[in-house]
């Protein structure tokens, strides 16, 4: 079929836009289309439509955003106007060059800086010669629509906490580096003599260049050592900080008393725990930007009925912002649209997906009267809704809530490092105290004690400690991103390791969550030609179960169709080959006259027993034939489920759907643990008491109704093609929405987990060496450094084997 | 003797020249976005 030029949509032979481009002809799909290739093609960036790949066939976008929200994004700077925008519609690299370039040229602009991972961008422009509002209008354009970016306020707080650990790192990283230099020559004249003159500036100059690495990089270790102090609760902060300042202090002393000097020690356990805390920090945000692409923008426009649109004149309508919607508006719905608000029909008939707020997987017939639902899609009818319910009392604002709440309730996971480290402390602290008691006792000098009492707390701290975790989460996670699992954080993983039951959600986790042709009746036909002709009768219509008839055949064997007509909630008719057929429920086929025998009756009884969704097939004289459809377990579904179950967890369906359908796809699963006809809320219930009884569970999930339960999990884990709101509170993310990475992810938590804990034994062995000799008073700067350097390379050494995980 | 006092002078000068240009990178936002240089780069011909 021949597609748009530019969108690459299929083209709807009746409304195509024919032009002569080049003495070649090129066809578009709607007015925007051809305006945007005309453009790009005047301004000399045809080349565009060349370098594009990857290019997900989709519409322009039109949404025009309030020039008013749109200005409050322009900040000063350095004499210019800058504006933050989050754009919409940016399909693939291609994108980001073509806005960078087109809007580049423009006067007046001096900076374009579109961000491909996260769809933001940056413009810098003279207030005198360029305005917001025409920057948004040439961006629109390009068919691509600005939006005021919403930065979050955590999102803003995580970027300038990023931002500000890069800082302190990379300054710790310089002086450590320049204190090493100085520190390598005191080596060296420890062994062949040094004068006491360069003996006394190199030690001077240490301590110079030490001192900002424990005050500025160093400040956040004291700040929490104080909490720590504060609140009775010595974590891994108290030790860094003791570790590093004592060895600091010590050195100090040592400047004035004379002595061996530490200041190398105290520089590098800051800068290799900054380190560590950097990549982990780098990990986290790295995967909330790319689970931010996959949230699509939500529907922020609405169609609004202008006036009451009675006597005689058709009704218009304006497009809103869904948040100025109001109770007792009449909004329209286009086929295949969002439903913005809560509301009852008022007018037409159509069917909607409501699986991701109710987990059922059929479409739910929609007339006059029914009661419809933020978020739901609509499906093949144009539908006039009436709002009763907006923004905060919407099903979906409660579902949310319920989700906020749930994350409230949960406690972060407690860290293993920190949990080794809680013990750890008091027992230094307490050598350190008994080391000092028992020198005094035996007579040696005040000054001397205090000396060896200290030197166990600088030895005490491992660098290797602070490495020991991030250094295997960050290797861990981009192990899990190269198999398609995003994980939002290193105590994911660690959560993961854990797990001992793995509940799943049905439609669209277990299933596609889209229906798939089941089977085909033919009544005095083969099934093969009913297929053929169902499928080209039904190639105009956007029903999902005409498409899953589509996808039962290939494209060439289809017919051409005319008269095409769809009557919504009933089926569709129209010409093929010269017949006219109908498919739809048998009152359609009464309605146009055509007799249903009893047998034929029977069978879609049988059919529709087994809860799959049956159509007939018919031309004006008889019934042709009967197809049907369900949603269907996805390929490797079993496979998963089998494997999980051998390395030994308890596997468990919940879904909101009915019995028989839930106990039918779990058992060609494998799962015998199924509880349907959940809400949910009792999903979230479900897992609180799996939970309570001790089990550590994971949940699997792709809709809203599952949000509150995958909260609640220990580890809740949402299907890419999820809900945006599943995505937002699930810990990890399967990309290519394949089970099979669900034991993958739990291998590679198992393995990180492994690997945290000899890195932490590892780290922890230095001690078990370097105390005994601090508290016998035999402990030498470079024997320390040395061990140091040992423990640090072997954590880094036994973290690289996870990239093969 | 003096060009060890030489050479201390020219490694801090030269440390902290390095420095000051990463705060200035960091300021800058060049570590924002570590992905879109490789593709920029391509574009530019």
């Amino acid at each position: 079929m021949a597609t748009c030029e530019h969108c690459l949509l299929p083209l709807d032979a009746n409304t195509a836009i024919r032009e002569e481009v080049g003495g070649r002809e090129a066809f578009f799909c709607c007015p925007g289309c051809r305006s945007i290739y005309a453009l790009l093609h005047a301004q000399g960036l045809a080349e565009f439509y060349r370098r594009r790949t990857g290019w997900v066939p989709g519409p322009p976008e039109l949404f025009a955003a309030d020039p008013d929200a749109l200005s409050d994004c322009v900040v000063e700077r350095e004499g210019e106007h800058e504006a933050t925008l989050a754009i919409s519609g940016i399909r693939c690299a291609s994108c980001v060059w073509v806005i960078e370039r087109y809007l580049g040229r423009k006067p007046g602009v001096s900076l374009v800086r579109v961000n491909h991972a996260t769809g933001r961008a940056k413009i810098r422009f003279r207030p005198g010669s360029a305005g917001i509002a025409e920057i948004a209008s040439w961006i629109r354009e390009l068919g691509y629509a600005p939006h005021p970016c919403e930065t979050g306020e955590l999102e803003e707080s995580l970027r300038r906490e990023k931002r500000d650990l890069l800082l302190r790192f990379g300054t710790a990283a310089f002086l450590s580096m320049q204190v090493m230099t100085f520190t390598t020559a005191l080596y060296a004249g420890y062994f062949q003599g040094i004068e006491p003159k360069f003996l006394a500036w190199f030690q001077w100059l240490s301590f110079a260049l030490t001192t900002p690495v424990i005050f500025y990089s160093g400040y956040p270790f004291l700040r929490n050592t104080l909490a720590g102090i504060r609140n009775r609760a010595p974590g891994m902060d108290t030790l860094v900080f003791l570790g590093s300042f004592s060895a600091y202090a010590y050195s100090a002393a040592m400047l004035v008393v004379g002595g061996e000097v530490y200041f190398d020690t105290a520089g590098m356990i800051i800068t290799l725990i900054l380190l560590g805390r950097y990549l982990e920090a780098a990990a986290r945000s790295r995967a909330k930007e790319s689970i931010g692409r996959l949230v699509r923008l939500a529907p922020r426009e609405a169609r609004r009925r202008m006036g009451s649109g009675f006597g005689g004149h058709a009704p218009r309508t304006e497009t809103v912002p869904v948040s100025s919607l109001r109770a007792n508006d009449i909004i329209e719905i286009v086929p295949g649209e969002k439903i913005p608000a809560d509301g009852i029909v008022i007018e037409g008939a159509s069917e909607a997906d409501e699986s991701t707020l109710t987990g059922e997987a059929g479409p739910v017939a929609k007339g006059e009267g029914s009661a419809v639902c933020t978020g739901t899609v609509n499906g093949s009818g144009r539908l006039v809704v009436r709002v009763t319910q907006t923004g905060k009392e919407t099903v979906l604002s409660r579902i949310v809530r319920a989700v906020e709440e749930a994350q409230a309730r949960k406690a972060p996971v407690q860290r293993h490092a920190d949990r080794v480290v809680g013990w750890f402390v008091p027992a230094v602290i307490a050598v350190a105290a008994l080391t000092l008691g028992a020198r005094l006792q035996w007579g040696d000098p005040p000054l001397r004690a205090i000396l060896v009492a200290i030197s166990v707390l600088v030895v005490a701290c491992p660098c290797a400690l602070g490495l020991a975790t991030p250094l295997a989460v960050f290797i861990g996670s981009n192990a899990a991103r190269a198999q398609g699992i995003l994980v939002r954080g290193g105590d994911v993983l660690e959560a993961g390791a854990s797990v001992t039951e793995v509940f799943l959600d049905k439609t669209g986790t277990l299933t596609y969550g889209r229906p798939c042709l089941a089977h085909v009746d033919g009544f005095g036909l083969a099934p093969r030609e009913v297929l053929r002709l169902a499928a080209s009768l039904e190639a105009p219509s956007e029903h999902p179960i005409a498409k899953a008839i589509g996808r039962g055949v290939a494209p060439g064997e289809l017919l051409d169709v005319s008269a095409f007509k769809a009557h919504a909630g009933l089926g569709v008719e129209g010409i093929v080959g010269g017949r006219r057929l109908f498919l739809g429920h048998a009152k359609f086929l009464s309605l146009n006259g055509v007799p249903v025998t009893g047998a034929q009756e029977e069978r879609f009884r049988e059919i529709s027993e087994a809860r799959r969704t049956a159509v007939f097939l018919a031309d004006e004289k008889q019934v042709l034939g009967l197809l049907s459809s369900v949603d269907e377990l996805r390929g490797e579904a079993e496979e998963s489920v089998r494997l999980l179950k051998k390395e030994g967890y308890r596997v468990r369906m919940v879904t909101g759907d009915s019995g028989p359908v839930a106990s039918r796809i779990g058992k060609e699963a494998g799962i015998d643990l199924v509880q349907s006809r959940v809400t949910p809320v009792e999903k979230a219930e479900i897992i609180g008491k799996a939970r309570n009884a001790g089990g550590r569970v994971m949940m699997i999930g792709d809709g809203v109704n599952d949000a509150p339960a995958l909260t609640e999990a220990r580890v809740g884990m949402a299907m890419g093609r999820g809900t945006d709101i599943a995505l937002e509170s699930a810990d990890a993310v399967l990309m290519t929405n394949d089970l099979r990475l669900i034991p993958r992810f739990l291998s590679i938590s198992r393995k990180t987990m492994r690997v945290i804990r000899q890195n932490l034994a590892w780290a922890f062995s230095y001690n078990l060496v370097a105390i005994p000799l601090a508290v016998s008073g035999n402990l030498h700067p470079i024997l320390s450094a040395a061990l140091m350097a040992a423990s640090s390379l072997m954590v880094v050494g036994n973290s690289m084997r996870l990239r093969k995980a | 003797m003096w060009t060890t006092w030489l050479l201390i002078l020219i490694s801090i000068v030269l440390g902290a020249g390095a420095w000051l240009l990463f705060v200035w990178a960091v300021r800058s936002d060049q570590y924002d976005d570590v992905e879109g240089a490789k593709h920029r780069m391509l574009d530019d011909e």
